[in-house]
């Protein structure tokens, strides 16, 4: 059981703090409400480049980094297609630093010319290393644009070309922070070796004056029903092995519909024991590698197959046998021992999350932003709650051909 | 409101508190070492053989060995070792190093029995079925083909190569066909020969119950001593000459750098100001290399550096990324930034700065018991132990600056690099 407390100040900056006495640093956890996912068409990447320029100094601090480091301190930031999340970890006696500096620049940023231009060509750097320089690296720039046709998590946080990124001007950057970066789009957790009301003092006495933004969200278009299956064939690729990926449509984090999801997954590949760990690697060898995993997105996500084909399978076997499996999943018994152990393995995979307190100050905001804190301590039951006849109907209902989209990713 | 214009005040960092760990042998000579901590609710169970590549008699064998244990023992199948370990929501962590080859369970504490009879079962029980390790070899050697695709990992070998000599196991090199070379006897001697309580260590850490602890002594002291001691293999390095090296790979949209040269022991008496050094060149976000060819320049996502003490030999590196156009002028900024310390005395201010990141960087390094027990493992491997962590940072307080410049001009030598390049061909200097 984690205890914190949660309170909303003024000005619309949600406040969170656990105390974990185990540690002498502190862990700072703001999280914004704005990820890739709220980016106009037009001028993708976005949230992510504007998540490097939150380090490039705020109005009163030059020096973001400098100032973190000389207090023993380490701090980083990533971006989702949902959200960014930044933290900073300190020693305990200093936490005010780390709230001078996060409140500082939730206040106003230093906007310049030069930082702007040197972190584009950053994020560009960026681009190329994890998607154009590594061997399948491509991958989710092909397969999100197939599975989604309105929905903006049609493309990557990384953006949809280096193009968009290229023509980001300083005026965009402005609008972006007043539009986004204020207290009424932000939750603050405080985990680590502080009480839980001195926490909330400080927060106050730090981010209280902060004036919260006017601008509503725009609203983000819903994906239709996808009505027939999709299907993409990628050829030539600089890579060793075929790959096989199977994407189908599936319910947000929030929904019931995303625990029977998750397992499914986990019955069908977490773990060696897993049903395609050992059917497809093990027994028939078809694949060297298979995955089957859930996005966890907060408007409706995808299940994920992804694959590597063994060298002597043919992708048209690989794929029959994955969808063999799909099929034996719904119609096959599924044992109760097969069952709980996903819950054991759920229970110890919370447990897992629950040793490090800069974990749980990620986990404990982005429940926040979710909308139902508590599920730090109530996920568990969710799992439990959940039987293998509603998991069964759930594999049925979203494993359908018209629901899937499909990449082969050629050698 | 508060006063922004000022930074707060900043308090001294405080002397990490060490988890007091107790030590013991085990009948046949094992020694187990434990970090208690009652809060958690998980336990991990480390135990490591002196079984790392650099005893094999050929490549792959030390690994294959490791990850071919839960594949079969006497007992269960390797589906059925799978499941039992899946249902108490346990896994088992296999890592090959140069001179240790460890695994690692980590379980909840309520099913500690189960997973550790089971880990016992696993080391002293295997069985190396044929068929599981074809399995294992073939999807090895797909995996083995992605890597050779990425400029990172061909600059890396390349420079493993270049440091210890093709033939060192330090370089570890592999090629396709050894994956077709590896057979059940090779490993079943290795395993005979090295999977013993011969140089055999085991630590627990987090909620160690005494159940625990009777358990795992009761299970690993049933591990063999062998009768006879395998011959430690007397190797050379060979390192080459010095110089610049390079990689074709057509069309690669970045290169990958690697540049280095012999680097500092952790038990050597300049080792905590080397570290200070390191950290100013490229060991943090503020450092001068990230600051100069990524905050400045923009030529990369990040460049690191790093020394990386191994028991027989310690190299220093540098490590990037970069868009193939700057190749060439990365190279000659990271060398104007080694001559620059040898140079000129770092300044007071950012002296002072990276003396405190790197304090609070060990800090972390301490911090809770599942980190403390990483450090001590480590440390034990040197004979030393968590203390060390402690003399390390009462040396760091204590250097200055013309120490650490002669620190520099005796540990650094910018005329004595490797420079290896992987990715499109550029002009070299």
């Amino acid at each position: 059981m984690i205890q914190y407390t949660r309170t909303q100040l003024d000005n619309g900056l949600t406040v969170i703090c656990h105390t974990d006495s185990g540690t002498p640093f502190v862990c700072v956890n703001t999280l914004y409400k704005v990820g890739a996912r709220n980016e106009s068409p037009h001028k993708t990447g976005f949230a992510h480049l504007f998540e490097h320029l939150m380090f490039g100094g705020s109005v009163h601090i030059p020096d973001f980094d400098r100032e973190v480091q000389d207090a023993g301190g380490d701090s980083n930031a990533y971006t989702t297609n949902d959200y960014t999340n930044y933290y900073i970890t300190i020693p305990a006696p200093n936490i005010e630093t780390a709230l001078w500096l996060e409140s500082d620049r939730m206040l106003a940023l230093n906007f310049s010319q030069h930082t702007l231009d040197v972190q584009k060509q950053v994020v560009i750097e960026e681009y190329k290393q994890r998607y154009l320089n590594a061997p399948y690296g491509d991958v989710w720039l092909k397969l999100r644009p197939l599975a989604y046709k309105v929905h903006p998590y049609r493309w990557p946080t990384i953006g949809i070309s280096p193009d968009h990124i290229e023509k980001a001007t300083l005026d965009d950057v402005k609008d972006f922070f007043a539009h986004y970066y204020a207290p009424n789009n932000a939750i603050i957790c405080i985990s680590g070796n502080i009480s839980e009301n001195k926490a909330l003092e400080l927060v106050k006495k730090w981010f209280g004056d902060i004036p919260p933004t006017p601008y509503a969200y725009p609203e983000i278009p819903a994906e239709p029903i996808q009505t027939e299956s999709r299907r993409l064939v990628s050829r030539h690729n600089k890579v060793p092995s075929d790959a096989l990926y199977k994407v189908y449509h599936m319910d947000k984090r929030l929904s019931g519909n995303f625990y029977c999801c998750d397992i499914i997954s986990d019955l069908l590949s977490n773990g060696q024991s897993s049903r395609l760990y050992q059917n497809l690697i093990k027994n028939t060898r078809e694949f060297s590698e298979i995955e089957a995993y859930v996005g966890g997105e907060y408007d409706p996500g995808l299940f994920i197959f992804s694959g590597k084909i063994a060298g002597n399978t043919s992708v048209e076997k690989a794929e029959e046998a994955l969808l063999n499996e799909i099929a034996g999943f719904i119609h096959d018994p599924i044992t109760d021992r097969e069952f709980e152990k996903i819950l054991n393995k759920t229970e110890a995979r919370i447990s897992y999350s629950e040793i490090n307190y800069q974990n749980k100050a990620a986990n404990l905001a982005y429940f926040e932003f979710l909308g139902d804190i508590d599920l730090i301590n109530t996920e568990k039951v969710r799992y439990e709650k959940t039987d293998i006849r509603q998991v069964k109907a759930t594999a049925q209902e979203i494993f359908r051909a018209e629901n899937c989209s499909t990449l082969l990713y050629l050698k | 409101m508060p006063d922004r214009t000022h930074a707060p005040a900043l308090s001294p960092l405080v002397i990490p508190e060490l988890i007091p760990y107790s030590h013991s042998k085990l009948p046949n000579g094992i020694d187990l070492y434990i970090l208690h901590d009652p809060s958690q609710e998980v336990f991990r169970l480390d135990i490591n053989f002196e079984a790392g590549a650099f005893y094999q008699p050929q490549p792959l064998i030390a690994s294959t060995t490791l990850n071919m244990l839960n594949e079969g023992t006497l007992l269960h199948s390797s589906s059925e070792l799978a499941e039992i370990f899946d249902y108490y929501g346990a896994y088992v962590d296999f890592s090959n190093g140069q001179h240790k080859a460890e695994a690692s369970l980590f379980s909840l504490t309520k099913y500690a029995s189960q997973t550790i009879r089971l880990l016992g079962e696993m080391l002293m029980q295997s069985c190396f079925p044929e068929n599981e390790l074809e399995i294992y070899l073939d999807n090895k050697r797909q995996h083995f083909l992605t890597e050779k695709q990425k400029t990172g990992w061909l600059a890396r070998k390349k420079l493993a190569e270049l440091l210890f000599g093709p033939f060192h196991p330090y370089a570890n090199a592999v090629h396709t066909d050894d994956y077709g070379k590896v057979t059940r006897d090779l490993l079943l001697q290795y395993y005979q020969q090295r999977i013993n309580a011969r140089h055999c260590t085991i630590l627990l850490t987090g909620n160690i119950t005494d159940t625990i602890r009777q358990q795992t002594e009761q299970i690993f002291s049933q591990l063999p001593q062998p009768s006879d001691t395998p011959a430690t293999p007397d190797y050379n390095f060979e390192s080459a000459e010095a110089g610049y090296y390079h990689i074709q790979k057509d069309d690669a949209v970045q290169s990958s750098i690697r540049i280095a040269h012999k680097g500092i022991n952790l038990r050597d008496e300049d080792y905590a100001g080397f570290l200070l050094l390191n950290t100013v060149i490229g060991g943090y976000f503020g450092s001068r290399l990230m600051s100069n060819i990524r905050e400045s320049k923009g030529y990369t996502y990040g460049i690191h550096s790093f020394n990386v003490s191994l028991p027989l030999y310690s190299y220093w590196c540098v490590a990037t990324d970069v868009n193939r156009e700057y190749t060439q002028a990365t190279i000659e900024e990271v060398r104007k930034e080694i001559r620059k310390i040898q140079t000129e005395t770092i300044p007071e201010e950012e002296l002072s700065l990276v003396k405190n990141y790197l304090y609070g960087d060990l800090l972390r390094e301490l911090d809770g018991v599942f980190a403390q027990s990483d450090g001590l493992k480590q440390k034990l491997l040197y004979g030393t132990d968590n203390n060390f962590y402690l003399q390390i940072i009462r040396k760091i307080k204590n250097y200055t600056a013309a120490e650490l410049q002669d620190i520099a001009n005796k540990h650094l030598h910018p005329d004595q690099l490797y420079i290896v390049t992987a990715g499109e061909s550029t002009a070299h200097p």
